[in-house]
C-alpha cells in the first residue's frame, strides 16, 4: 500500500541498465512500438520499423538481460504476416497476440513464434506481386490493401492496443471507432465500452491500455490527452490528466500500465517522459530517462571505431541526449516489478527499479 | 470554352500551390481571386498538417535518419496542407538555398532545412538567410565546418554571393569581385557546428550551430566597398541592401511562378522577360523591409500573372507532377500505406528530392525534360488518371455524366480537357483526341453496361490527355 506524502515525492526509481540499440534485425529494435512481458526475464519486442525497410518489420524476443533469443514475424499480409503492428501481449499459455491497425486484425502465435491464426475474418491477405513491377529498393513490396474495416460488434477500425485478463478476456482499444472492445482468445465478441468525444468515459483515439491488480482497465485516452479508468464491465471511475507539457498534463500518451502497489506509469509520448501517477491521479513524479550504454551498444561501437570518438565528443558537449527518452512509447512492469520503458526513436529499452520504501524528503 | 472565373482559379492553384481537385477549384472560385489570394498569402490563417497523426501512423518520421522517409513525408504535406503557398515557397527555397543528403548523410537534418524553410519562407529575407547561415546542414554541406581563422575555406562565402543572394550579376555588370568572395568567408570564419552524436547505436543527435569567437577572424574587411570588422551578421546586412538581392529574388520569383526564364548562370547578359513586373517585386522588397511576401502579392496580382499567355506555358517539375496529379485524382489525402512509392518518384522524373545534383540546383523549364523524363511523367500521370476507382477520377467522371444524357465525342473531349484542367490543346491533338473518340461513337450512360463504358472510355481519354505535350505544363 503507498503511503502519501502532502503531495512530495514518495516513491524512488532507480535506473538499472538499458536493453538495444538501433537496428535491423538481430541485437537491437527498429522503430519499436510495444512490449510484452514473458517468464523468465523474456520481452517480446514489436518492431514497427517503415515503409522503406520492411526488413525492419517483426518480433523481437530478448531478455532483459540483454540476451538475444530469436525474431518472428514479418512484413506482408500473409498468414502470420504484419504491416502497422501496434501491440501486443501474452495469455497465460505464453500465446502472442499482435494487434495490426492496417490489416485491422489480432494474429496469435505460440511463444516460439509458430502461427496459430487470425481474427476477426474478413481480410486474409493474399497481395503479395507488385502490380507495378517495379523493384523497390529493400523491398518495399506492394501496396497492400487495407484489412476489411468496420464499427458493428466485433468489427475492428484500426486496433490500437491489447491487453489479456487473468480470465482470458482480451480488452482491444478500437482506435477509430473510439471504443474498448472484449474478445474471447480466439476472437468473440464479449462486449464494449466508450464512445467518441471527451466527456468521462468518453475516448479520441485509444491507444494503450493497460489492467489493474484489481481488473480494473486503464486506457490511455490518446488525442484527450489523459488517462482513463474503467472497471472490466466499462463503467467509468476517472479521468487523470489534461492537455500539456507540465505536471500532470500529457502530450499524447501512448503507453500506459499499472504495478502491484496500483502506482500508475505513463508513457507521455510527444513530451518524452514517464509520468508516474499514484493509484488516486495524484502526480508523483517524472522520468526523463538516464540511459547508459547497454552491452549491444558497446558491441555496435566497439565494430565502428570511428564513431566512439565521434560519439566522446558529443557526449562531453550535451551527455543529457542519450540518457534521455525519445518518444517514449510502451511501458510495463515486469514479474520482479520492474519499470521497462520502450524508446521509440532510440531502440531501447531503459530498465528501472522502484524502491520498496517511501522516500523521506 | 472554359469558364474563364474557373480557369484563372486552377491557373492560380497550380502555380501558388500543387494544384486542387475540380471541388476545389470551383469552391475557391466562388470564393473568389482576391480572397483565395489572401489566404494563400496568410498561411497562419489556415489550419496546419495534424503532426500527432502523421506521427502516430508514421512513428518512424520523428528524426529519421532515412531520407526516404522525409521525402514521403514531405511529400504526403505537398498533398494535404492547407497552407499550399507555404509549401510551394518551401520548394522554391530548397530548389535555390541547396544542401544535399549525399554529402550531408542525415534525412532529418535535411527535413529540419526543409521546415525551416517552410516556417520562414515567406518571412523576411534578411531573417531566412540568417537562418540558413546558421542551418548546421548547411555549414556541413558548405564546408564551413573547415573554415577557420587560419585557414580560410571560400566555399559557403562563394555560393551565399553567387547563388543565395546577389547573384554573379546583373545589367551585364558584375555584382561582386573576388575580394568580396574573400572578404565575405572570412567573415564567416567560426560559424561552425557542436559536435554531434553518431547514427550508431542509438541515432543521429540533432545538429547544432556553433559560433566559435576563438575562430573568428575579426580583422578589418572591405566587403561590396563597405569596410570594417565584419562578421558574419555584417555581411547578411549588407547584401540584403543591395539593389543586386532584389533583382535575384524578384527573377527567380518570375522563373518559378510566372514563366520560365533563363537560368541562373546565364542572368548578367541575359535581361528579365518582364523588366516592369520584375521592378515592381524589387519595389516591394525595399519598400517592406525585405518582406518575401510582399514581392508575393505584386506577383500574383500582376496582370501578367493572370493574363492567358502564362498559363501552360511553363514546364511542370517532377514534384509538381506528381504533388499536383495526387491532388488532382485525390489520392493519399489520407494517412495510409503506400506512399513511399509515390515519393520515389520524382527522383525518377530527374528530381531527387532534398539531394539537388550541385549547390546550383536543378535546372528548371525544358531542362526538366528527357526522353527518359517524358516517358516517367507520362506514365506517372496517366497510371492516375486512368485509375477510375480513385476518388477525384470518379469525382470527374460523374462531373462528365452530368453534362448530358448523351455526350457526342467532340463535347466529350471538350469535357474532359476542361475538367482536367481546364487544359487547351493546339488543334492538331484535340483533333486526335476528337478521332479516337469518335470510334467507339456519342457516350451515354443510361444503363448499367453504358455507365461502365462511359467510366472506361473516360478514364482512357484521360490517360490520352495526360500523354499530350501540353499536360507537361502548368
Amino acid at each position: 500500500m503507498s503511503t502519501h506524502f502532502f503531495g512530495l515525492n514518495d516513491r524512488s526509481f532507480a535506473y538499472s541498465h538499458s536493453v538495444g540499440r538501433n537496428e535491423f534485425s538481430g541485437t537491437g529494435f527498429r522503430n519499436p512500438v510495444d512490449m510484452a512481458v514473458g517468464d523468465n526475464d523474456v520481452m517480446y519486442v514489436v518492431n514497427r520499423g517503415y515503409e522503406y525497410r520492411t526488413d525492419g518489420v517483426h518480433i523481437s524476443v530478448v531478455t532483459l538481460s540483454e540476451e538475444y533469443i530469436t525474431e518472428f514475424g514479418s512484413y506482408g499480409a500473409g498468414p502470420g504476416q504484419f504491416v502497422w503492428p501496434t501491440s501486443i501481449a501474452l495469455d497465460a499459455q505464453g500465446n502472442v497476440y499482435l494487434a495490426d491497425e492496417w490489416l485491422n486484425r489480432i494474429s496469435v502465435f505460440n511463444g516460439e513464434g509458430e502461427f496459430l491464426r487470425s481474427w476477426p475474418d474478413g481480410f486474409d491477405g493474399g497481395a503479395s506481386d507488385d502490380a507495378s513491377g517495379r523493384m523497390i529498393a529493400y523491398g518495399s513490396g506492394p501496396d497492400i490493401p487495407a484489412g476489411k474495416s468496420g464499427s458493428g460488434d466485433g468489427e475492428l477500425d484500426r486496433p490500437a492496443g491489447i491487453v489479456i485478463s487473468k480470465d482470458g478476456t482480451m480488452f482491444v482499444t478500437d482506435s477509430r471507432n473510439h471504443r474498448v472492445q472484449k474478445f474471447t482468445l480466439d476472437g468473440k465478441f464479449l462486449g464494449k465500452f466508450g464512445t467518441f468525444g471527451s466527456g468521462p468515459g468518453q475516448l479520441n483515439m485509444p491507444w494503450g491500455i493497460a489492467l489493474g491488480k484489481e481488473g480494473n482497465v486503464f486506457v490511455a485516452d490518446w488525442r484527450n490527452d489523459r488517462i482513463q479508468q474503467f472497471t472490466a464491465d466499462g463503467k467509468w471511475l476517472a479521468s487523470f490528466g489534461q492537455s500539456g507539457d507540465g505536471v500532470g498534463q500529457f502530450n499524447r500518451p501512448n503507453g500506459v500500465c499499472v504495478d502491484d502497489d496500483g502506482d500508475i506509469y505513463v508513457a507521455d509520448w510527444l513530451n518524452n517522459r514517464v509520468q508516474v501517477l499514484a493509484p488516486d491521479g495524484r502526480f508523483v513524479t517524472a522520468l526523463k530517462g538516464d540511459h547508459v550504454l547497454s552491452q549491444w551498444g558497446k558491441d555496435k561501437l566497439n565494430s565502428n571505431p570511428d564513431m566512439i570518438r565521434q560519439r566522446a565528443l558529443a557526449y562531453s558537449h550535451n551527455p543529457g541526449y542519450e540518457k534521455s527518452f525519445n518518444h517514449p512509447c510502451a511501458v510495463k512492469i515486469d514479474g520482479q516489478g520492474r519499470l521497462a520503458v520502450l524508446d521509440h526513436f532510440g531502440g531501447r529499452i531503459q530498465v528501472y527499479t522502484k524502491s520498496k520504501d517511501p522516500v523521506l524528503v | 470554352m472554359a469558364d474563364e472565373n474557373i480557369a484563372l482559379m486552377a491557373h492560380l492553384l497550380r502555380r501558388s500551390g500543387f494544384g486542387a481537385s475540380r471541388d476545389e477549384i470551383e469552391a475557391k472560385a466562388a470564393q473568389g481571386y482576391q480572397q483565395t489570394l489572401d489566404d494563400l498569402l496568410n498561411p497562419e490563417s489556415q489550419p496546419i498538417i495534424e503532426e500527432d497523426l502523421v506521427f502516430r501512423y508514421n512513428p518512424s518520421y520523428w528524426q529519421s535518419a532515412a531520407i526516404e522517409n522525409n521525402v514521403q513525408a514531405w511529400l504526403y504535406t505537398m498533398i494535404n496542407t492547407p497552407r499550399q503557398l507555404q509549401e510551394k515557397m518551401c520548394l522554391f527555397w530548397h530548389m535555390i538555398f541547396c544542401a544535399g543528403h549525399s554529402k550531408i548523410d542525415s534525412g532529418y537534418e535535411m527535413g529540419r532545412m526543409v521546415a525551416m524553410f517552410r516556417e520562414h519562407g515567406m518571412g523576411n529575407f534578411r531573417d531566412l538567410i540568417y537562418r540558413l547561415s546558421t542551418s548546421p546542414g548547411m555549414m556541413y554541406y558548405l564546408d564551413n565546418t573547415e573554415s577557420h581563422q587560419v585557414a580560410v575555406n571560400e566555399n559557403y562565402g562563394r555560393e551565399l554571393l553567387e547563388l543565395f543572394s546577389l547573384g554573379a550579376g546583373k545589367d551585364e555588370e558584375f555584382n561582386y569581385s573576388e575580394d568580396d568572395v574573400k572578404a565575405c568567408a572570412r567573415a564567416f570564419t567560426g560559424w561552425n557546428n557542436a559536435p554531434a552524436y553518431p547514427p550508431f547505436p542509438y541515432g543521429r543527435s540533432p545538429w547544432e550551430f556553433r559560433f566559435d569567437p576563438a575562430d573568428h577572424d575579426d580583422g578589418e574587411k572591405t566587403f561590396l566597398g563597405e569596410t570594417g570588422p565584419w562578421n558574419g551578421d555584417d555581411i547578411l546586412d549588407i547584401i540584403c541592401k543591395q539593389p543586386a538581392t532584389a533583382r535575384f529574388l524578384a527573377r527567380h520569383l518570375y522563373n518559378y511562378f510566372v514563366a520560365d526564364d533563363a537560368q541562373i548562370p546565364a542572368w548578367r547578359l541575359t535581361p528579365p522577360q518582364n523588366l516592369d513586373l520584375i521592378q515592381e517585386m524589387e519595389k516591394a522588397y525595399f519598400d517592406s523591409g525585405y518582406d518575401i511576401t510582399e514581392m508575393l502579392r505584386v506577383l500574383f496580382n500582376s496582370d501578367t500573372f493572370k493574363s492567358e499567355s502564362v498559363r501552360f506555358a511553363k514546364v511542370k517539375s517532377p514534384a509538381e507532377v506528381v504533388a499536383g496529379t495526387l491532388r488532382l485524382v485525390e489520392e493519399h489525402r489520407e494517412i495510409k500505406l503506400g506512399l513511399f512509392q509515390h515519393s520515389q518518384e520524382p527522383k525518377y522524373m530527374g528530381m531527387d528530392l532534398m539531394n539537388p545534383p550541385t549547390v546550383e540546383g536543378w535546372h528548371t523549364g525544358r531542362e526538366w525534360i528527357d526522353s527518359g523524363t517524358l516517358v516517367e511523367r507520362i506514365n506517372y500521370a496517366s497510371d492516375l488518371l486512368g485509375n477510375t476507382e480513385l476518388p477525384g477520377v470518379k469525382g470527374l467522371i460523374n462531373r462528365l455524366m452530368s453534362r448530358g444524357d448523351s455526350l457526342s465525342p467532340e463535347t466529350f473531349v471538350d469535357g474532359c480537357l476542361d475538367l482536367i484542367g481546364p487544359i487547351t490543346v493546339d488543334d492538331g491533338t484535340r483533333s486526335e483526341l476528337v478521332a479516337h473518340a469518335q470510334k467507339a461513337g456519342d457516350l451515354r450512360h443510361g444503363s448499367s453496361s453504358e455507365q461502365s463504358d462511359f467510366t472506361r472510355r473516360t478514364g482512357e481519354m484521360f490517360q490520352m490527355i495526360a500523354s499530350t505535350a501540353e499536360f507537361q505544363f502548368e
